[in-house]
């Protein structure tokens, strides 16, 4: 609740607050006299009465003050930094829990346990853990997807989020076909609203195409790249050894009629901000990684979050200087009253 | 005599009582805050999405809502009552095994990502038709021992297996029963109702027909012999309530707890309190409001005028 521009925690505490009327109840100490002109005229005591009843209130009132502690609320500030907006486009589907083309292991059947998982989708998981610590400014956002896309994580500022996200990416089997249209769809969408902040890349880290590459689908994504100035980054995890995403002479013809080739080629025709990286091992991914950490250090506008702030301290500090200068005056007092009936 | 000693204890009692408010005062600014252990807890919510979920036999805050929409909603209610300090991670469950969407997060840091996600939650989520429940709640088991610290387990379903368990021959629990602890939440009534048939876009398309779903398990269906016995039985399959004595029985098999009719939030949370697993976690602590309290305490009663009044001669 707000409250002279200070939010309290305990707001209900302030109704105590009519107890700075104590000090000015009478006392009703003082004895009946017979006459008023026998009681001596004293303007400075009087002053200096209702000085200690007012030092009095004011001990009270930053007492209550404090107790019902009051504080200025988190508040979002922005600053200049360094870095992108990333949507993560993590495919989650079978084929990811194979290992990699190039790796020499051999996944036997029913021997994978965790220790020894090198599933594409886990080693994928664990790096990209490691290239989101690494970017302290970076805002992240999650699209979970398989044959159907899901915008799990809208973009935030949270480590804690990103990282649980992903890393529960890597628990469990795959769920079924790669669709990635849908899913770049959804990523694009996440920005859709969002004012403009610096660099915004698409990061999809998949070993598969899309088999519905119509061309309206194709001018819809164009589209809705260049309206949100997006940058596709495609960590492309092959899963057939030798086969690569560019076409060459002499390639075997099976690949030819690749998703995975359409979805390359249509992204270099599209004019769209587009790299590609080829990864058949875990060190190819991780230099991948590598790369666009190096490249994405723009201009970044930040929100930064302050936490909330406690305002009791000063609080106290006044309670404290009224009290003090109360209790001075009362060992006075006590002194006065000792020499009086010694 | 009497009446100058009052004086005299009058003043030194207000002078004590003014000397310690100050030394409150002056402890609640400079005495740093305390570690102190609270119990909090890690939760995974796990959240049925298949087909049956869709029955709007559910009600909350007055609307009748379907089983989906009511899980998330109770969810988010519980997640906005939670300690600061307690973590929360929320997976789906459709086929026969469950999608973890987040790990567990801290719920005060992370509650705009938690809300937003469980918005999310429905059933165009769903990868399969199919709703094995004990299978998914034993995947469940699993992949909570994969996240450190073993999270606990609030697994929100209406019991309702498609295709439909054997009496007898039932998937088993390979784990030991109560390592991983939790609490099954059973949504739905006790009246056999259609099931709306949704597609990927999450349109209702009719409802489930009775020649649309399997009402044997596919064991028996395949052998010839068992299938006379299971002749006689109602085909019901295609209609759905929340199967009670399933969940209770299966909550017995992984040693966890089961509530249902859940009304209020608070009920739901005393239940998960009580089943889930806790940790100490130390937080910061400040004494400072009890300092305060203690200083406002002596000045009331260093100015309270009956102090006054009764020593009054």
């Amino acid at each position: 609740m707000s409250f002279g521009g200070l939010y309290w925690s305990l707001p209900w505490l302030l109704l105590l607050l009519p107890l700075v009327l104590l000090p000015w109840w009478r006392h009703k100490q003082e004895h009946v006299v017979a006459w008023s002109r026998f009681v001596p005229v004293d303007p400075l005591s009087r002053i200096i009465g209702l000085l200690f009843k007012i030092l009095a209130s004011i001990a009270i009132a930053g007492l209550v003050f404090a107790f019902a502690g009051p504080y200025l609320p988190e508040k979002e500030v922005e600053r200049i930094g360094e870095g992108a907006e990333i949507v993560l486009l993590l495919d989650r589907s079978r084929s990811m829990d194979d290992p990699f083309a190039g790796s020499v292991e051999t996944v036997q059947v029913g021997l994978v346990t965790p220790a020894t998982d090198k599933s594409k989708r886990r080693m994928a998981g664990r790096f990209l853990n490691e290239f989101i610590q690494r970017r302290p400014d970076d805002r992240f956002g999650f699209v979970l997807f398989s044959s159907e896309a899901f915008d799990l994580l809208p973009l935030t500022y949270s480590k804690g989020a990103i990282l649980a996200t992903v890393n529960a990416s890597m628990l469990g089997k795959g769920l079924s076909d790669t669709n990635i249209t849908k899913a770049l769809v959804k990523a694009a969408k996440l920005f859709e609203g969002e004012t403009y902040r610096g660099a915004r890349i698409v990061l999809l880290v998949s070993d598969g195409g899309s088999s519905e590459l119509d061309l309206a689908t194709q001018e819809r994504i164009i589209n809705l790249y260049k309206k949100q100035s997006l940058t596709i980054y495609w960590i492309y995890l092959r899963s057939r050894k030798g086969m690569t995403l560019d076409v060459h002479a002499g390639d075997s013809p099976l690949w030819v009629d690749l998703p995975e080739r359409h979805l390359h080629a249509f992204f270099k025709s599209s004019k769209l901000p587009y790299r590609a990286f080829e990864a058949d091992t875990l060190e190819d991914f991780s230099k991948a990684l590598d790369d666009i950490n190096e490249q994405q250090y723009q201009t970044l506008v930040v929100t930064e979050i302050i936490s909330k702030e406690d305002k009791r301290q000063s609080f106290f500090v006044l309670a404290l200087l009224a009290l003090f200068a109360l209790l001075l005056s009362q060992l006075y007092t006590v002194w006065g009253v000792r020499q009086a009936h010694g | 005599m009497n009446r100058h000693f009052n004086a005299l204890n009058r003043s030194y009692l207000r002078a004590c009582l003014l000397g310690f408010s100050a030394l409150f005062s002056a402890l609640a600014i400079w005495v740093p805050p305390i570690d102190k252990e609270v119990d909090v807890m890690d939760v995974m919510f796990v959240i049925d999405i298949t087909q049956s979920m869709n029955v709007a036999d559910m009600r909350y805050q007055l609307e009748a809502v379907n089983r989906i929409m009511w899980s998330t909603e109770m969810v988010h209610d519980v997640v906005q009552e939670m300690d600061c300090g307690s973590h929360v991670g929320l997976a789906i469950f459709s086929q026969h095994r469950s999608l973890v969407l987040i790990n567990p997060v801290e719920v005060c840091k992370n509650y705009d990502v938690l809300v937003q996600m469980l918005a999310h939650i429905d059933g165009p989520m769903a990868w399969e038709l199919s709703s094995e429940v004990s299978k998914a709640l034993f995947s469940v088991i699993k992949n909570a021992h994969k996240i450190k610290p073993i999270p606990s387990i609030v697994f929100l379903t209406d019991g309702h297996e498609s295709p439909p368990l054997h009496e007898t021959i039932r998937p088993k629990f390979t784990g030991t029963p109560g390592v991983v602890s939790g609490l099954l939440v059973g949504v739905g009534g006790d009246d056999l109702l259609p099931i709306p048939k949704r597609n990927k876009q999450g349109d209702v398309l009719g409802v489930w027909d009775v020649k649309d779903v399997l009402h044997q398990d596919v064991y028996v269906s395949s052998r010839f012999n068992m299938l006379g016995a299971d002749k006689r039985v109602a085909k019901t399959e295609h209609l759905s309530s929340q199967k009670r004595a399933h969940l209770r029985a299966l909550a017995g098999i992984v040693g966890m707890g089961y509530i249902s009719d859940v009304q209020k939030v608070q009920t739901l949370i005393n239940a998960i309190k009580k089943e889930a697993t806790t940790h100490p976690q130390i937080i910061k602590y400040s004494l400072a409001p009890w300092f305060s309290f203690g200083a406002l305490l002596l000045l009331i009663v260093a100015y309270y005028p009956a102090i006054s009044r009764k020593k009054r001669v």
